[in-house]
């Protein structure tokens, strides 16, 4: 065990010391100022209401939105919805919260597919370059397994899926308090679930968000691991996944006439759609058979992966 | 005393295409064995089987008695070797490098590392980025990962190559100094046979996957003297009758260069040679005899110019 922590610190030195991994960094940092300034001045959002008078500012909030559905239709739906959710407030008699550092956090979930792609790049290059630049040999004549030493890469792949994950996290909140402000500790929130509108906590909603992100996000590290290591060549990785993950659901569109395109992995990856009331939008699909295909998919991808770095001899170039 | 590797029978087919075709052969320990030929003989291949990177097709490579086919982690563990350039991560410092690899086996200290780096002499050097390096400094920095842990058993692919003249002689130098004092087994690979031969014991020359001939250097007892070709040099008159009486008695194929008559001979034989062509009335005005180097000898057994 000694032995494969060095080995993950090895891997970790080889991601960190390199500057394209502090620029993916420095575009997250970039990227959620910009969105907290911009929904600073564009949205102008709520940071609290009034003890005393939040019906009335709920009342003009409403009243001001059905104004604005007289202009254009294309935001009345947008807006209806938020007019539904003042209402529901009115109706039950609950004083909203206002908009703060753990609601921008979970406004910030979207966030989640760059860094799906910024792991993906990690996970393409992981395995190639060391092919590329030739260390591949050096590093395989030691008195470690191959397996040991793929496992210690995919297990650094995953690490740092987890890591900027934990750093968005903590990112968002930190902006989002200083824009925002704070909004407690375990602020509720009403919000469009399967049964209607509901009285939710936001950070049961955030954890839910980010979490069913991940399934794709490491679905999609995974399958760049697999091309990685099987074609010895990253930018054929990076290309394939990142095409796939933004063309995934065209592809399953495409095919949603044939009985089989339930076990195209992308039509599989949303497990969200469960928990929002949308389960049957292919037949025959649940979400323990969603479950069950990914991981079939997942298992197939190590061991694709694990067979090709294992069992194949290292040539020339 | 144990080899510290031994080939046996190993055969390589990528393919359709037998690249190894069974070689069979022993480094001892202590020993400085070359390994020469030309480009795309198959030198690499089999130094690619040797560390466990290639699988064998067929026969088996044992170091220390271990076979790299089913004991490899005990086989690998005795090796430090350099597979074709050494490289490294550009990115990293050549001491971050070292350290890298040092985190891979167990029981390297601090110490060792300076110590290996003191002893390729990087230097300073050695907390610079290593892309920045020469390709000299790179094969002084392969040398280095190769011997943190005190291997028996070194492999150096070509690591004359890139190297000037100075650092030839200083690798050749501590290429010796390993052997001798530690009783390091050295497989050096090289398609330049001067380059090597002169911190080589002994040299097997490959040549489309099969070993033609192993050789020891500066082998120089008494049975061997008699026993190797030597090169013979006669300036004669008429040199077309000698060559005539050299064919017919002899068999021999002189060649006339610079009015010389150039052939290769057993040397215990050469006074009865001249006894004869004196007795046919040959006029003989020199006779120059040198050990055939090794180099002339190749360059016949590998019928293509390998020495560069």
């Amino acid at each position: 065990m000694g032995n494969f922590l060095k080995l993950l610190y090895n891997e970790q030195i080889k991601l960190f010391v390199r500057k394209s991994t502090w620029i993916m960094y420095g575009i997250l940092i970039l990227l959620t100022i910009g969105i907290a300034a911009l929904t600073l001045i564009f949205d102008k959002p709520t940071t609290s209401y009034d003890a005393e008078n939040w019906k009335t500012e709920l009342q003009a909030e409403n009243a001001a939105l059905e104004e604005q559905n007289k202009d254009g239709e294309f935001i009345e739906s947008f807006n209806n919805s938020i007019i539904a959710k003042n209402e529901y407030y009115l109706d039950n008699d609950i004083k909203p919260e206002g908009y703060g550092a753990l609601q921008f956090t979970m406004d910030n979930a979207p966030l989640l597919s760059l860094i799906s792609l910024f792991t993906i790049i990690v996970a393409a290059g992981i395995v190639a370059s060391e092919f590329r630049m030739g260390t591949v040999k050096l590093l395989l004549i030691r008195p470690i397994s191959r397996s040991k030493i793929l496992l210690s890469k995919y297990v650094s792949v995953i690490f740092f899926a987890f890591m900027t994950l934990i750093f968005l996290l903590v990112l968002s909140y930190i902006i989002g308090a200083i824009f925002f402000g704070f909004d407690g500790i375990n602020p509720y929130l009403v919000m469009e679930k399967e049964t209607g509108l509901d009285y939710v906590s936001i950070l049961g909603e955030t954890i839910s968000s980010y979490g069913y992100g991940l399934v794709n996000l490491v679905m999609m590290a995974t399958f760049a691991f697999m091309i990685s290591s099987v074609f010895r060549n990253s930018s054929l990785a990076i290309g394939i996944a990142i095409f796939l993950m933004f063309a995934g659901n065209s592809i399953v569109g495409f095919f949603s006439n044939y009985s089989w395109v339930k076990y195209i992995l992308f039509a599989n990856t949303n497990l969200e759609l469960y928990s929002n009331g949308n389960s049957h939008w292919i037949d025959g699909m649940s979400l323990g058979f969603s479950i069950t295909i990914l991981l079939i998919y997942y298992v197939i991808f190590l061991v694709l992966s694990w067979v090709f770095f294992t069992k194949r001899d290292v040539a020339g170039h | 005393m144990q080899a510290a590797m031994e080939l046996i029978d190993v055969k390589k087919t990528i393919g359709k295409k037998e690249i190894i075709k069974g070689l069979s052969f022993t480094i001892n320990q202590g020993e400085v064995f070359g390994f020469i030929g030309p480009n795309g003989a198959g030198k690499t291949t089999t130094i690619r089987m040797m560390v466990g990177l290639m699988k064998l097709t067929d026969g088996d490579i044992r170091i220390l008695g271990n076979s790299v086919k089913t004991d490899y982690k005990k086989a690998i563990a005795e090796v430090g070797a350099i597979v074709e350039n050494p490289e490294m991560y550009p990115f990293m410092s050549g001491w971050s490098n070292l350290k890298h690899y040092a985190r891979m086996i167990p029981g390297i200290t601090e110490q060792r590392i300076q110590e290996v780096v003191e002893l390729v002499g990087l230097g300073k050097a050695i907390k610079e980025k290593a892309g920045r390096y020469s390709l000299g400094m790179r094969q002084r920095l392969g040398i280095a990962q190769a011997l943190l842990h005190n291997p028996s058993v070194l492999i150096l692919d070509e690591p004359t190559n890139g190297l000037d003249p100075a650092g030839i002689r200083e690798i050749r130098h501590y290429v010796r100094r390993l052997a001798t004092e530690e009783n390091v087994a050295i497989i050096i690979s090289s398609h330049l046979l001067g380059e090597v031969e002169q911190m080589c014991d002994r040299i097997g020359i490959i040549k489309n996957g099969e070993m033609i001939a192993i050789q020891a250097v500066n082998d120089t007892s008494e049975e061997s003297e008699t026993q190797v070709l030597s090169q013979v040099k006669l300036e004669v008159s008429p040199a077309d009758q000698a060559i005539e009486i050299l064919k017919t008695s002899f068999e021999i194929d002189a060649v006339l260069d610079a009015n010389k008559l150039v052939f290769q001979y057993e040397k215990n034989n050469i006074p009865s040679l001249i006894e004869s062509l004196v007795k046919q009335n040959i006029a003989i005005y020199q006779v120059e005899v040198s050990k055939a180097s090794l180099e002339d000898k190749f360059f016949d057994l590998i019928g293509e110019n390998i020495i560069g």
